[in-house]
């Protein structure tokens, strides 16, 4: 089941990608049409080439619109549903601050019982992360789309629950012995992460984007439990024996656009290439 | 841009397939054995090998395995205890499965004791630890049908089992 599902977000995320390489080459065939016309001064090859936006006004003046996205995280929504063991709600939002510059935020709870081979456990949490994305997507003409790199700084509490435990014991003369319910409650515990986020976000139709991102965290600070491990921090995910993690998400966020900025032609020329 | 579309795919797939790391590494301390040291009786100082010493757990049908083999001869035998219960009875029977049966001789010991659950790691889960009981650490007997006892004096030397580099038993015989 979990591999079935791996698999099928691999190719998730397979496709989402071929379809930004079918997108990205587009931009690139549809560019040098552009470049091409741009320079040219005659006006005929100018009206048969390009479409009637351009009719009047000699410049396109070509606008960016700032704003808010606000989205939620489709993978935590939908595995509340089909995982029994799991429940967890990811909101997600970003700010345009500059033309390549996202100050971006996620907010989520999480209570998940792991059930490993030999533990069994349920964590509950929040956590909150907060950071920015850099989107090194060149649009064209008025696209929105973002492939973006990013830093979050993130922040979790939450408690632990030992639910059932094995005793490794090498010598398996008396027999391998049952789980043991222990029930042992842990309180009050923190952690703190660096995370580099690498994402995506296309927009779809109107003012609706699909993003994903993937993520590579790395721990801070962590509060552990005396006689227990934090093996799961909400947030940051499964932890592993360093302080290394790795998460991702799946978002369909709705744009509310605040204010619309002009774009200057010639930082467009230079950023090309 | 493309390149970097790539790299984030093989990483995502490369994460996918390393995940499952759970085994518990062998050189990890989990539940320990008894160590037990037979010595002289005659030479407090001096260790002596046991011969054909099987050792069975109460009610088990087979012995304990040391080292590959249910016949124990050396002067050193580690014995698992019952994780689930705070108290294993060991019968140890000399040159077990001898022709001449004058010389089988079969001693028995409880051990009584307190566990306690540690935990190591996700791949590992727990492992007990044990304590001695302070008071009665053992119960020597002979078997059910008396054959003398050969072991002359047991003493306990470490009553807090954590690991397996020291003896926790000494028997003089």
């Amino acid at each position: 089941m979990k591999h079935t599902l791996r698999y099928i977000f691999s190719s998730l995320l397979f496709l989402s990608l071929s379809f930004a390489h079918a997108q990205e080459t587009k931009t690139v065939t549809k560019d040098t049409v552009s470049e091409g016309v741009v320079p040219k001064k005659t006006a005929v090859t100018k009206t048969t080439a390009t479409t009637p936006k351009t009719d009047s006004i000699v410049p396109p003046v070509k606008k960016d619109r700032y704003g808010l996205h606000l989205g939620i995280d489709l993978f935590k929504l939908s595995r509340s549903f089909y995982d029994k063991d799991y429940t967890g709600l990811e909101l997600v939002g970003d700010y345009r601050l500059s033309k390549k510059h996202y100050l971006a935020a996620e907010v989520g709870n999480e209570n998940k019982t792991t059930d490993d081979e030999r533990v069994n456990f349920t964590t509950k949490g929040s956590y909150l992360k907060v950071g920015f994305d850099y989107n090194g997507y060149e649009n064209w003409l008025d696209m929105e789309n973002i492939i973006s790199i990013g830093l979050r700084y993130g922040f979790s509490t939450f408690n632990q629950q030992l639910n059932t435990y094995r005793i490794y014991n090498t010598d398996q003369y008396f027999g391998e012995t049952p789980a043991l319910t222990s029930g042992q409650k842990y309180n009050g515990l923190t952690a703190s992460w660096i995370e580099v986020v690498a994402g995506m976000k296309a927009k779809v139709f109107n003012n609706v984007f699909l993003g994903f991102s993937i993520r590579f965290n790395r721990l801070i600070s962590n509060k552990q439990p005396s006689g227990f491990e934090n093996l799961y921090i909400p947030g940051f995910n499964r932890t592993y024996n360093g302080d290394f993690g790795v998460g991702f998400n799946y978002t369909v966020t709705y744009f509310v656009p605040i204010f619309k900025k002009v774009v200057k032609p010639a930082e467009k020329k230079t950023a090309k290439k | 841009m493309k390149k970097i579309l790539l790299l984030l795919f093989v990483l995502s797939f490369s994460f996918s397939s390393c995940e499952k790391d759970d085994i518990c590494d062998a050189n990890t301390v989990t539940t320990p054995r008894l160590v037990i040291t037979f010595y002289d009786y005659n030479n407090a100082s001096a260790e002596k090998n046991v011969t054909n010493l099987s050792i069975f757990g109460d009610g088990m049908e087979e012995a304990v395995t040391y080292n590959g083999s249910t016949l124990f001869n050396g002067s050193t035998v580690s014995i698992p205890l019952k994780v689930d219960a705070d108290m294993t009875t060991f019968h140890f029977i000399l040159n077990y499965g001898n022709a001449n049966t004058a010389l089988v001789n079969e001693d028995i010991i409880q051990f009584n004791y307190e566990r306690e659950n540690i935990f190591v790691s996700r791949a590992c889960g727990f492992k007990t630890n044990f304590l001695l009981d302070p008071t009665t650490p053992f119960v020597h007997s002979d078997a059910a049908t008396p054959d003398l006892k050969w072991m002359q004096y047991v003493v306990v030397t470490n009553s807090n089992i954590t690991n397996e580099n020291e003896t926790h038993l000494a028997i003089y015989f």
